[in-house]
């Protein structure tokens, strides 16, 4: 995670910046998929209960694919770039403390109607701020047996 | 055989809360023990650090017996950085305390088989018991130390019983 501690007021131009950027360069709209309802006890916990998920719409963000080697049987990986107001709004709207705790309970994000799961989180700050979210997605393909 | 992995996980998180009240997770907005089964969450690229990650692996059945005798296999997995106080310096001793946690969680080696489909559940007539915990080497992924503990857990299948 980069950081700018140099002492200034803080000011949201890095976050408006990121967010024309992302409106610019496509801007569309994604899911984050976290838990509706917490379900709690014995069967939740050993998979009897079924637990249902929402939707949180993030928009404006980005989606691209990583370059990385192909390799036969590794999932590709995908980045994704979110802008730092969405997903603060979001963090306010469910009361969390922090993108951390959003992030921790996703299950993962929807874009387009196919699945993906977050590997990796990164935010660039700006005045000690997040101005963007970086998240490295792999796609959820079912497991071997 | 689901009864049997599901007692052995319910008794198993009952003794955590008790031995260890302050290992807690956090997993889909519910604060619980940190001890989970891997099939009966989402899937995650990374295993979550501090927590005891249950997977079933292998089975295996004696059909000799009046009753079927279901021998499953559990592999423990956990996982620690150690605490950010300490700068991950205490790693080491972090590892040795889930060892050491793993050993009296699997102490007393059997439970009352139970079924957990019923609300309340249900105290079937067989127990479950389970073999001493075979570790593995210590693995050390950068910053990180991860271990798993295989056990073996046995199981008679009541007539009636899926």
């Amino acid at each position: 995670m980069s950081a700018d501690l140099s002492v200034r007021n803080y000011s949201p131009i890095a976050q408006r910046a990121a967010d024309s950027l992302l409106r610019s360069l496509g801007g569309f709209s994604v899911s984050l998929q976290i838990p509706a309802v917490s379900a709690s006890g014995d069967a939740a916990e050993i998979g009897i209960t079924t637990q249902t998920y929402q939707q949180l719409p993030l928009s404006p963000a980005i989606f691209r694919k990583l370059r990385i080697p192909l390799s036969e049987g590794v999932p590709e990986k995908y980045e994704l770039m979110i802008s730092a107001s969405a997903i603060q709004a979001q963090v306010g709207d469910l009361q969390l403390a922090s993108a951390d705790a959003l992030f921790a309970q996703a299950a993962g994000v929807s874009v387009n109607g196919k699945f993906f799961l977050i590997e990796a989180v990164a935010a660039p700050e700006a005045f000690g701020k997040a101005y963007l979210y970086r998240l490295q997605l792999r796609e959820a393909i079912p497991q071997e047996i | 055989m689901q009864n049997a992995k599901d007692t052995f996980y319910v008794t198993l998180r009952t003794r955590l809360a008790t031995l260890n009240p302050n290992r807690t997770m956090l997993l889909r907005g519910v604060q619980r023990p940190g001890i989970l089964v891997e099939e009966a969450e989402a899937v995650v690229p990374m295993l979550p650090a501090d927590v005891f990650v249950l997977r079933w692996t292998g089975l295996s059945a004696d059909v000799s017996l009046p009753l079927v005798l279901a021998r499953m296999e559990c592999e423990i997995l956990y996982t620690t950085g150690g605490t950010q106080p300490a700068s991950g310096l205490d790693r080491g001793r972090a590892v040795e305390e889930m060892d050491a946690e793993i050993l009296n969680l699997l102490r007393p080696n059997c439970a009352p088989k139970m079924n957990y489909t019923q609300t309340p559940p249900a105290q079937m007539n067989t127990p479950v018991f389970w073999s001493a915990a075979d570790f593995t080497p210590v693995v050390t992924t950068r910053d990180r130390l991860s271990r798993s503990a295989r056990v073996t857990v046995f199981a008679y299948q009541e007539p009636g019983e899926l």
